[in-house]
């Protein structure tokens, strides 16, 4: 028996449990980073820049100093002296770039508005506030680059002078190593153009958009003289903060804690890097000896971070008659901001879109080149749909262009081109290790009568009715693999798990991954549940402190199902093999590991059922009474365990979107929005629902709606929720989630790490709605957000 | 932000050119404005506390006139820093057309505006500018019917 008297009566993988942590964060129950409060703790507010570009003349802050409860004010420099800057060597991926060399607050110039130029710390947050106001910053106006293509012109001013351009990264993704091997390739490419049937050429443009979690960013620091530095940071990646921290501050790395709280209203990318805020609290913790606590404001939060997509792709596909796929080519330029963020510099999201560009799509050869430009812009941060969000759209996308020049059905022209069998290297070296694309599209095409459907746009379309369907499809990650994480972020890609048995049957997980709401305590419980035949409810799984749990690169593509679960799974495992050769020698039986179940907390002989013990018998008889043990083995049960899967991974996700529009005013309204999903076996399908649901909601919100705005002189216009215009639930469609799942066969339970790169399929398909609805236009939409405004116009132009 | 406009008032053209360079008419025309001072004749400084939505600011700047012809225009061109609130720079044509009795002031300004203030949106912007020049002119108005 459990401890507690929960009911153990059925399997828990695929059940469909609610969550674990919903009790307490709907009943305001939640423990987020501003619920912690240490004694003696101090409050800071950043002064930031009024100016997207500027030399620093002066700071004046003695009147900010004067104010009554401050305690520090602190400029850019004050602090070159007192710290290393950024980059150091755990913040830097194994790409070749220009990486910038900055300090936590502006030195000399500052970059972008919004850019932290000195720290005010005191005694609470509205005497920091105050003095904020009272910190005179003489600036004299620099030329703000604000465009990229421009910024790349031999001649543009210089964002960061320590590189003598604006180029922080260029690369080519197709056809070798070597020059000699690209320019062949280039050339193999450019035949098959010069011989197609069929050929188009746009360019698609994405905005500046991202994710906007509920929670913005914080920092907790403490300093002690003896044990060195505690962080509670929000952060998807407490182990790697650490390592950063560790180098900034030149602290011993034994001395360094980062926790991230275990409540976290939302990442979705933008708590991956490690930010310049952080180093600048706990350092001022130190100084100090004071803990200092930071909370950042929504007005901070949409000026620093979320920006991502804002990609030029222009893209060319050529194919025959028949519609057959031959080959693409892609030149991307991206607006990276100013490079200066931990970890992704800005252009590690768009490096991964432009790998991606191929999507699930067969290629004999492909031509595919990125340059990515500093601008005097909030640096890029990840977003869920990292980098790929622009490419997708702009794939997805040219192929509905190419079927209208054939006259070909566009669903027919994905389907015949999808990548038939898996396993797959695609033109990029992208590895697609497993599923079925075919089946996984096929049963998306069982939710729509297409025939009929045309049949009915034809009669709508007599009566004055523009009703018409679009799809979109993509493949993308589940986990990343050392393989991939090495070379683009410079960690590791295993998952860790701790599993610790009590000896009263309970278990605690520790796992080093910091979630933000995807629900892993749920999951993990499952997977435990189902492993040691327990009940969910009798486990307790804790997160994100470095000093509890196993090294792990963190929360971040998708690595839930598919690096954690499996690290979980076969921590338990470990433990249950040992459990059962300890067994069989107290029931002095010679028997195999696979020759007894746990279940309904209990471990069983299944050749005789009458031979078992309870869970917690066995566990404790381990845990407090190792006497008499088989030879070799000694007591305790907790197990550490690193999973590394043997292959890159995927999940793969197709959509389909029925709108109509009107062609008046140019509103659209989607009246159908059904997903076929591959997510490989489910542990909660209530978590994958949610996470499906949520994907294509930020999908469609970014295509509709969010967008950052930069006036000519690089002001931010777009600080407030009123002027960044999210979706809500009324703005939404119904959605018919579908699955057509293929396990996965590199994770030990079948499951794919899922959601992470989900949103990205959606803009392609809700444009290609649109535009099937108005090709009597002949309407393309090749630029994001896309509105009623800009509908009416294409209508408008299309009509005279 | 760009603003065109055209106000008629009710003096003579060389008393609202006039007017126009008086520091102290002008104080007690502009909303708001707590300093005018005239550091040459071509250049004044100044602080104004103006509240934009929800944001209260005072304003400390200058204004520089250039292209002096009377009685027929001049351009002003100013800057003014609103400490947290963010800054401003603006540049105004102003033509006097006369109408014998009456004047039709034309106003074309082109202001840039950074900082928090920036981020209300232009639509608040331009509305606070447009019911700002309103009071203005209808202070100015006043004062001038009334020294004549």
């Amino acid at each position: 028996m459990a401890s507690k008297s929960h009911p153990v009566d059925e399997s828990w993988m695929g059940s469909r449990m609610p969550r674990k942590e919903d009790l307490r964060l709907i009943t305001g129950q939640g423990k987020y980073i501003s619920d912690i409060v240490l004694p003696r703790m101090a409050h800071a507010v950043f002064v930031r820049s009024d100016y997207a570009h500027a030399k620093i003349i002066s700071i004046d802050t003695s009147a900010a100093m004067a104010l009554p409860g401050v305690i520090s004010v602190t400029t850019g420099a004050d602090i070159v002296d007192e710290m290393r800057p950024m980059p150091q060597p755990v913040l830097l991926p194994n790409l070749p770039a220009k990486y910038p060399t900055f300090y936590p607050l502006s030195v000399g110039k500052v970059k972008f508005h919004g850019a932290p130029v000195a720290i005010v710390v005191a005694r609470d947050k509205y005497v920091a506030e105050d003095a904020a106001e009272l910190v005179e910053v003489e600036y004299e106006e620099l030329p703000a680059v604000l465009d990229p293509n421009a910024a790349l012109e031999p001649g543009s001013t210089v964002v960061n002078e320590d590189h003598p351009d604006n180029e922080i990264f260029s690369m080519t993704f197709t056809g070798g190593e070597t020059q000699a091997a690209q320019d062949a390739n280039d050339k193999a490419v450019e035949e098959i153009f010069n011989s197609a049937d069929v050929v188009i050429k746009e360019t698609f443009r994405v905005h500046r958009t991202g994710i906007t979690p509920m929670e913005p960013r914080g920092a907790l620091c403490d300093w002690s003289e003896s044990d060195g530095l505690t962080a509670w940071i929000t952060t998807q990646r407490p182990h790697i903060d650490r390592l950063a921290l560790v180098d900034l501050l030149e602290i011993p790395a034994e001395r360094v804690r980062v926790i991230a709280p275990r409540d976290q209203g939302g990442a979705f990318g933008i708590k991956a890097p490690f930010y310049r805020e952080n180093v600048i609290i706990a350092h001022m913790a130190r100084k100090l000896g004071q803990p200092v606590r930071w909370i950042e404001s929504r007005y901070e939060s949409l000026m620093n971070v979320g920006q991502e997509r804002d990609q030029f792709n222009t893209l060319e596909v050529a194919a025959n008659k028949n519609g057959k796929l031959l080959a693409l080519r892609n030149r991307g330029v991206a607006d990276n901001g100013t490079g200066e963020t931990g970890v992704y510099w800005g252009f590690v999201m768009p490096f991964l879109g432009a790998h991606e560009v191929p999507n699930t799509y067969t290629w004999e050869k492909a031509d595919i080149k990125l340059r990515v430009a500093v601008t005097n812009k909030a640096c890029l941060t990840p977003s869920r749909a990292f980098g790929h969000f622009p490419t997708r759209f702009a794939i997805e996308r040219a192929i509905d262009i190419i079927s209208h020049k054939i006259g070909m059905e566009p669903a027919d022209v994905r389907r015949n081109n999808l990548v038939p069998e898996l396993p797959y290297t695609s033109t990029t070296g992208a590895y697609y290790d497993s599923g079925d694309f075919i089946k996984v599209w096929d049963n998306l095409m069982s939710h729509i009568d297409l025939k009929k459907f045309r049949q009915e746009q034809r009669e709508a379309l007599a009566n004055g009715r523009y009703i018409g369907v679009g799809f979109g499809t993509g493949v993308e990650l589940s986990g990343m693999a050392s393989e991939v994480l090495v070379p683009m972020e410079n960690q590791p890609g295993y998952g860790a798990a701790s599993i610790r048995l009590d000896p009263r049957g309970t278990v605690q997980i520790f796992g080093g991954d910091a979630p933000g709401g995807q629900g892993h305590e749920t999951s993990v419980s499952q997977v435990v549940a189902n492993a040691f035949g327990i009940n969910p409810q009798d486990t307790l799984t804790t997160t994100g402190d470095t000093a509890m749990t196993p090294f792990g690169a963190g929360t971040i593509g998708a690595r839930g199902a598919s690096y954690f679960m499996s690290a979980v799974h076969n921590a338990c495992l470990e433990l249950k093999q040992k459990i059962v050769r300890i067994l069989a020698h107290d029931l002095g039986i010679k028997a195999e590991f696979e020759e007894f179940d746990f279940i309904n907390g209990e471990v069983i002989y299944r050749s005789d059922p009458s031979v078992k013990k309870t869970f917690r018998e066995i566990v404790e008889r381990i845990i407090m009474h190792p006497i008499n043990m088989p030879e070799g083995e000694v007591g305790g049960l907790e197990a550490t365990v690193f999973f590394e899967a043997a292959k890159p991974m995927i999940c793969f996700n197709a959509d389909m979107c029925v709108v109509e529009v009107n062609i008046d005013n140019g509103e659209f309204e989607i009246s159908r929005w059904v997903s076929s999903e591959d997510v490989g076996n489910v542990i909660n399908p209530l978590i994958v629902d949610g996470q499906m649901q949520g994907a294509i909601a930020q999908g469609l919100s970014n295509t509709i709606f969010e967008e950052f705005i930069y006036d000519e002189q690089g002001q931010q216009l777009t600080a407030d929720l009123e002027n960044y215009k999210i979706a809500t639930a009324a703005d939404m469609p119904n959605m018919e989630v579908t699955y057509s799942p293929t396990p996965c066969p590199h994770t030990p339970m079948g499951t794919r790490g899922i959601g992470e790169g989900r949103p990205s399929s959606v803009p392609g398909a809700l444009c290609n709605a649109i535009c099937d609805a108005l090709q009597p236009f002949g309407i393309e939409i090749t630029e994001l957000p896309i509105r009623p405004n800009a509908i009416w116009k294409k209508i408008h132009e299309a009509r005279s | 932000m760009e603003l065109i406009e055209e106000i008629r008032i009710k003096a003579n053209r060389a008393n609202v050119f006039a007017a126009l360079n008086d520091v102290d008419i002008l104080r007690r025309s502009i909303p708001g404005c707590e300093k005018l001072e005239a550091i040459s004749p071509t250049e004044f400084t100044g602080i104004v506390v103006s509240k934009v939505g929800p944001m209260k600011a005072r304003f400390a700047g200058n204004v520089t006139v250039s292209d002096l012809k009377p009685p027929e225009s001049y351009t002003l061109v100013g800057a003014g820093k609103g400490g947290v609130a963010g800054f401003a720079k603006m540049r105004t044509m102003v033509t006097l057309i006369d109408e014998g009795d009456s004047t039709l002031m034309r106003y074309e300004v082109k202001a840039d505006i950074g900082g928090k203030l920036a981020q209300l949106g232009g639509a608040l912007i331009t509305k606070t500018s447009k019911k700002l020049a309103g009071v203005f002119f209808q202070n100015f108005e006043t004062i001038v019917n009334d020294e004549n």
